[in-house]
């Protein structure tokens, strides 16, 4: 092959033309076309109402007439209401012992889980199904589990060995821990992959090298596995933490006939919320109940993060 | 200090043998290199020392203690690791501090010797600094650290320098031989370079399919390798081996000969350097070059031999065209020969 020269009847013009945008700007251009669907849908479907909802909150709006401004008012109501800050405290002790309880009970499964080469994807995949599965349908099963015997499980387990009936979904004492538990049970899959991802991630050498040292299973766990998984440990409290705030379903589900339980021992503040606007269609209360929980949602996920954060 | 044996040595992983009863004795204060390629063996045979890996059969012994059952806290030995192993959220102290984590000492003893090796590793500076920090060097001697704390019997060293850029490897390699004679202790290292086996040990132990091949000081395996594979894997770039036969008193390069000739490229002389030469009873091939790569002090050439890529030497400052004819000539003394079909040294040449 001869090299072109200077004789060649080829009209020499460059092979490429310059492109009239820099690089820089093309990929900009792609970039943003692809962000702009969940950019916009954010925007118009979560933003805007949620910024609506602090104006709601000022004022008495109950879907039939136009909202009118009345200040504070609906938050005098509900910091004067006994249900308010009964609702209030449920909700926070959903939190209080949910998370801690769930973050314990999937980490040692996913601890012991990870260890296990038998039947292993076959395990995993069981704990993940309450995850998979509608919270109606479970919240109905669990139902049943509760109820008196001989059709609630449960009850009729403690009636064999001779332990009295405890009526879990109607009592004041026992609702709320009946349906925590069905909660906690719903959310373990997801933590335990969660979890056992992260101890994948644990290089094995760092082990290896753990038991050369000498130290012991308990020492390994104490000095290499947790502090390894903090990163983990912080996404997943502050994932179940939300999750309790905004607990619902269960509680919707398992105390329909009385929705929030007897006497209101179950209600959480979502649930609070939903009757309020959809039951009494007081949108501006309702509005103002949820202005508390966005708040409550940020204090507690900025305070843990701070609480949780990296010391260097 | 102590000896460490290895005798039938075997492991099987399920119906798998990997490791075919090998027998080795390391003497107390001996830098024992295994090498050889991805797969032989070298670094399952560390992690059974290690106690890392059950043994499936036969003996190890540290010391006049028979070990197969032991665990790897009982054995008094430290490793140090591939990737280091040191803990990201621990500081370079704790980190070798956690080497004497059982260890009875009191506080102050122990703060004494972290402070101590990290002298002699020269991580003083470093010491409040998390691995994050460091260089990769400094990773690898807070590693070594944590090793030395413990005044272990034996160290285990498992390819700690595959993760490092060729100048430091260079660096940590004189390092490590240092340390061993500071320090007088028994070292088993495993690498899959040769060169780090060469300028390391004292004794390399050269393996392929789980079965040591060769074990002798470096420059008797460079030397006299015992085999074809050995006398390629060692020595960079790789000894030519080439079908052919003796005519005489010479060796001739021929295709199909009965016996294979081997010669390192460093003794293959082109040019004026091939002058030098003058023994008759060598070996001298022709062929055109094929490619040159001028490494400075010399210049390596390739060339073709009836369909063969032969490398030689020709001084630094003597570069061949590529194409050009040449000859190239080897004393007899550096002629290895090999049978064609068992691939074994017919003799030590």
């Amino acid at each position: 092959m001869t090299h072109p020269t200077d004789h060649d009847t080829v009209p020499t013009r460059p092979l490429i033309s310059q492109p009239r945008m820099s690089m820089r700007m093309r990929s900009n251009l792609w970039v943003w076309c692809f962000l702009a669907i969940p950019l916009v849908f954010y925007v118009v479907i979560r933003f805007y109402p949620t910024f609506n909802a602090f104006w709601l909150s000022l004022t008495d709006w109950d879907l039939m007439s136009d909202a009118e401004f009345i200040g504070f008012e609906n938050y005098r109501d509900m910091f004067a209401d006994d249900d308010f800050w009964k609702t209030f405290w449920n909700t926070f002790e959903y939190l209080i012992y949910g998370t801690p309880t769930s973050l314990v009970i999937a980490f040692v499964i996913a601890y012991y889980l990870d260890k296990v080469r038998f039947a292993h994807n076959f395990l995993r995949a069981l704990y993940f199904m309450p995850y998979i599965t509608t919270a109606a349908a479970m919240a109905w099963v669990w139902r049943w589990f509760y109820q008196p015997a001989p059709t609630g499980l449960i009850n009729g387990v403690l009636g064999e060995v001779g332990i009295g009936q405890i009526e879990f979904l109607k009592s004041t004492t026992w609702a709320l821990p009946s349906i925590m538990v069905t909660a906690i049970w719903a959310g373990l899959g997801f933590q335990i992959i969660i979890f056992m991802a992260g101890l994948r991630a644990i290089p094995d050498t760092y082990y290896e090298a753990a038991r050369m040292d000498g130290l012991g299973e308990w020492a390994i766990l104490r000095k290499i596995t947790l502090p390894l998984l903090k990163p983990t440990m912080v996404f997943l409290v502050v994932f179940i933490s939300i999750a309790f705030l905004r607990i619902f379903d269960q509680v919707y589900n398992m105390t329909t006939n009385d929705p929030g339980g007897p006497l209101g021992s179950t209600k959480p503040l979502v649930l609070m919320i939903y009757q309020t606007a959809f039951s009494s269609y007081d949108m501006g209360q309702a509005a103002a109940q949820t202005v508390v929980l966005f708040t409550i949602l940020l204090v507690v996920s900025l305070l843990q993060l701070w609480v949780l954060r990296e010391r260097t | 200090m102590a000896t460490i044996t290895l005798d039938k040595l075997t492991k099987r992983f399920g119906r798998t043998e990997v490791i075919h009863g090998i027998d080795l004795a390391i003497a107390d204060g001996e830098f024992v290199v295994f090498v050889g390629p991805s797969g032989c063996g070298k670094s399952t045979t560390l992690r059974m020392i290690a106690g890392l890996e059950e043994v499936s059969g036969g003996q190890i012994r540290i010391g006049d203690r028979v070990v197969n059952e032991l665990d790897p806290k009982s054995r008094n030995i430290a490793m140090v690791f591939q990737n280091y192993a040191i803990y990201p959220h621990m500081t370079v102290r704790q980190n070798i501090g956690i080497g004497l984590y059982t260890s009875k000492l009191d506080k102050d003893e122990k703060a004494r010797r972290v402070e101590e090796a990290a002298k002699l590793l020269g991580l003083e500076p470093f010491l409040e600094r998390r691995p994050a920090a460091l260089s990769g060097g400094q990773r690898q001697r807070v590693a070594m650290g944590r090793a030395m704390v413990r005044d272990p019997v034996a160290f285990l060293f498992d390819e700690p320098l595959s993760n490092l850029d060729a100048q430091l490897r260079a660096q940590m390699r004189i390092e490590i031989k240092a340390l061993h004679q500071r320090l007088g202790s028994t070292i088993a290292y495993v690498t899959h370079d040769q060169v780090e086996a060469m300028t390391m040990a004292d004794r390399i132990v050269v393996m392929r399919d789980g079965h040591i091949l060769q074990q002798g000081r470096p420059m008797d395996i460079y030397s006299n390798p015992v085999d074809v594979f050995t006398a390629r894997f060692i020595g960079t770039p790789s000894m030519n081996i080439l079908a052919g036969g003796i005519e005489g008193d010479a060796p001739v390069a021929r295709k199909g000969g009965p016996i294979l000739l081997g010669v390192r490229p460093q003794d293959l002389l082109i040019g004026s350097a091939a002058g030098q030469v003058a023994d008759t009873s060598g070996l001298t091939l022709w062929g055109p070059v094929t490619a040159v790569e001028p490494t400075g002090p010399e210049t390596l050439v390739h060339f073709d031999v009836d369909g063969e890529t032969v490398i030689g030497t020709a001084p630094g400052d003597e570069i061949p065209e590529v194409g050009a004819r040449i000859e190239a000539r080897a004393p007899a003394g550096a002629i290895h020969r090999f049978d064609a079909s068992t691939k074994k040294a017919l003799e030590p040449s």
